[in-house]
């Protein structure tokens, strides 16, 4: 898990003087809102390094045609205890097999990074009073899961488990 | 029962070790309590009207006796020294601090025990038949299954954050003891006409404000494919459910509104995970690893189908044991063995409580009659599974010793209620002083047995957790203008052979002052007698015979405090 640290991240918003900047022009670290990306896809040259924000309550399959042209996509946590975003992580890595990077951004707390690893988040942009070593601690709790997950992935969920019985 | 591995105990170790973790970071001040509280809601502690609560998982109801012994120790050490058990077969403590959280939590893991997502929006702890395994009406053993259920569910990293509480309860008999269709999640094991096995899948029942019962999603579905199946479910809920409102945020809602849609976008993604996704196949279980879990479930040593040889007992028993033979003692799928259920409803004591000393009695009477596993039941009770039939009159003499032979299993006073007002801080009003005052009214036997076979539910509030809706007198706490009310129902059931289909009971008027339930209850049970048919027609069969109201008439009869009032809510 990559904790990002907003003052040194190269991705850039577009914004423009009444938010969102409509059809913003093409260029490489560029962040789009679901909108923006809407509006450029179709013209938008192969190979920029291209970012897209997702708001939970999208359908993360209208986003499977897009995702060979992007790097990297952002997913929201407007509250902590809104899971949604952990469905589509989920969906992201499992059933399109997304290879760029998978953001968690908004209340993301430290208590969510092992959820957030396991789902297929490799980003994590924690909310700025969270104590960085216990983030990293929260990741090592346990010697393994009952699940396969994406950072974990088993041919049976419980083959970790089938040691002898004592 | 169940053997732990050395994975799953290492795991609940670590799960108390990341909650000390939360804890103290809480203590010093990293970890706010706002955000601190959904962290210890999924290790089940709860904060209460005196003290947090901490409710206990109990996987399935199965219980062995050192950890009976533990729970006693706990309860006298860190608590006030008695601990309760809820109608999802799990185990509540109701006074110990927070500060000992994480020690009792290691306490717990001592035994293989934890309180893993026993409350919080996650998929709770999965209930199931308290006669599972022994039930002569068995179809399928249910254990491995929820044990799969139970390892799937456990720390499952997508749905630790639903729109609200989502709990699943499998039966694998043919009469329904663990109140399936009430259950976000309800599965019925069984084998098809050509012998294989699969599951009945029900979404969508639940109690609370708006009382539903399951919904048939799937008449049949391979067993291995169960997993694959309950994501799917699972997902659908956590991506679409309503997180605008929490009283229209369990599933229930969702399969109501949507109805055919969330039918066909639950099969939509089971097709797409089994398809599509990378680790779709890794969810179906293979059958060697349903052979290494049921391998876990071990019969305990010594106990094969023997001869039946007697009950033990002498030429001149008392009557009373005839009594609890009749009533506390259940067939068993071995011959020469019966289950036998502690009663936890008598007189002094609050439905489902036990003390430490009972707690520690039961761990005797497993021990030294059940080769020292017991359950805990959907009614609040306790039950050894594998009692010889030639012990039960020993087992009767020592039970008594230990309250726990009150000769009342599916009588009027084996009551469920929840712990309400007196504890819980979401009550409206207290269920224990009514459910005390009906158990001393109803403590002549014969007139108990006379009134034979009778569901009575009590839940302090809405919330149901004292399933108010499925019994067939069910009691509602309400509160107005300060007071405690109670709205009584009738003809509500749980669902089984017994009982007919599941429904919940209708209203029978505005509600009763505190003080008019126990002639309340009088006026109700006293029209059925006189309405019935015979002796042998119980009262849930009159009340569907004859409708309301009779018994709305002879309640309304007995009004004093509510005659007088203005303000009587409905």
């Amino acid at each position: 898990m990559k904790f990002i640290d907003p003052a040194r991240d190269t991705w850039r918003l577009v914004g423009g003087e009444d938010g969102p900047m409509p059809s913003p022009s093409p260029a490489r670290d560029r962040l789009l809102t679901l909108a923006q990306w809407h509006a450029v896809r179709e013209t938008w040259p192969e190979g920029l390094n291209t970012g897209v924000v997702v708001p939970n309550d999208t359908d993360i399959e209208t986003l499977e045609a897009d995702l060979p042209k992007l790097a990297l996509v952002v997913l929201q946590f407007p509250k902590w205890v809104d899971g949604r975003a952990y469905s589509q992580a989920r969906l992201l890595r499992g059933r399109y097999r997304f290879k760029g990077h998978v953001r968690a951004t908004g209340e993301v707390l430290v208590d969510m990074v092992l959820l957030l690893d396991r789902t297929g988040f490799d980003q994590a942009q924690l909310r700025g009073d969270q104590v960085l070593a216990s983030a990293e601690r929260a990741l090592s709790f346990f010697p393994g899961y009952y699940q396969s997950d994406v950072a974990h992935p088993q041919k049976w969920p419980a083959a970790a488990q089938a040691e002898a019985k004592v | 029962m169940y053997q732990y591995t050395t994975f799953d105990r290492q795991f609940v170790h670590q799960r108390a070790a990341q909650f000390r973790d939360q804890l103290e970071r809480n203590q010093r001040g990293e970890l706010g309590d706002d955000e601190f509280r959904p962290l210890r809601l999924q290790n089940g502690w709860y904060i209460q009207r005196h003290a947090p609560m901490l409710r206990i998982a109990v996987p399935y109801g199965e219980i062995a006796s050192r950890q009976l012994r533990q729970l006693a120790r706990i309860a006298r050490e860190y608590d006030r020294g008695y601990a309760h058990l809820t109608t999802r077969q799990n185990v509540q403590f109701n006074w110990i601090p927070l500060d000992k959280s994480a020690d009792v939590m290691d306490l717990l893991a001592e035994v293989d025990m934890h309180g893993i997502q026993t409350s919080g929006n996650c998929i709770r702890n999965t209930t199931s038949d308290a006669l599972a395994g022994i039930a002569p009406d068995e179809f399928v053993d249910p254990r491995p299954y929820c044990e799969l259920l139970r390892q799937w569910s456990t720390l499952h990293p997508e749905f630790a954050f639903l729109p609200r509480k989502f709990k699943i309860a499998v039966s694998g008999a043919a009469e329904d003891r663990a109140a399936t269709h009430w259950h976000d999640i309800g599965l019925h094991l069984y084998r098809d006409d050509d012998g294989h096995v699969g599951f009945r899948v029900l979404v969508g029942g639940g109690m609370g404000r708006t009382p539903m019962i399951g919904t048939v999603i799937r008449e049949f579905l391979r067993w291995d494919h169960i997993l694959v199946y309950i994501e799917a479910i699972v997902r659908v809920y956590n991506r679409y459910g309503r997180r605008d409102n929490m009283y229209k945020a369990r599933i229930k809602i969702l399969v109501k509104a949507e109805g055919q849609r969330f039918i066909d976008a639950v099969n939509d993604e089971y097709l797409a995970i089994l398809s599509r996704d990378a680790e779709g196949e890794a969810q179906v279980i293979p059958q060697a690893e349903l052979d290494r879990v049921a391998a876990c479930f071990v019969t305990p040593a010594g106990v094969e189908a023997r001869p039946v040889a007697g009950t033990g007992a002498p030429a001149d028993a008392p009557p009373a044991f005839a009594r609890w033979l009749e009533r506390n003692v259940h067939g068993h799928k071995l011959s020469g063995y019966s289950a036998v259920t502690l009663s936890l409803k008598r007189v002094g004591q609050a439905p489902g409580d036990a003390t430490d000393a009972q707690l520690d009695a039961a761990a005797d009477l497993a021990d030294r009659f059940s080769s020292g596993e017991a359950r805990v039941t959907h009614d609040q009770n306790f039950m050894l599974p594998w009692v010889r039939t030639e012990e039960l009159y020993a087992l009767w003499q020592a039970a008594k010793a230990a309250s726990y032979a009150t000769p009342n299993v599916g009588l009027l006073t084996d009551m469920i209620a929840c712990p309400g007002g007196d504890f819980c801080a979401l009550a409206n009003a207290r269920s224990i002083p009514i459910a005390n005052a009906l158990i001393e009214r109803y403590d002549d036997l014969d007139e108990l047995y006379d009134i034979g076979d009778i569901d009575l539910h009590i839940s302090g509030c809405i919330n149901s957790c004292g399933h108010h809706h499925s019994g067939n007198i069910g009691i509602l706490g309400v509160d107005k203008d300060g007071m405690e009310w109670y709205q009584v129902s009738l003809g509500g059931s749980d669902g089984s052979t017994l009982s007919g289909d599941s429904v919940p009971g209708k209203v029978i008027g505005p509600s009763f002052a505190a003080d008019e339930v126990a002639d309340v209850m009088e006026a109700v049970i006293d029209t059925y007698r006189a309405q019935r048919t015979a002796q042998s027609e119980r009262f849930i069969d009159t009340v569907r015979r004859v409708g309301l109201d009779p018994f709305k008439t002879a309640a309304n009869a007995v009004r004093r405090s509510t005659a007088q009032h203005s303000k009587v809510p409905a």
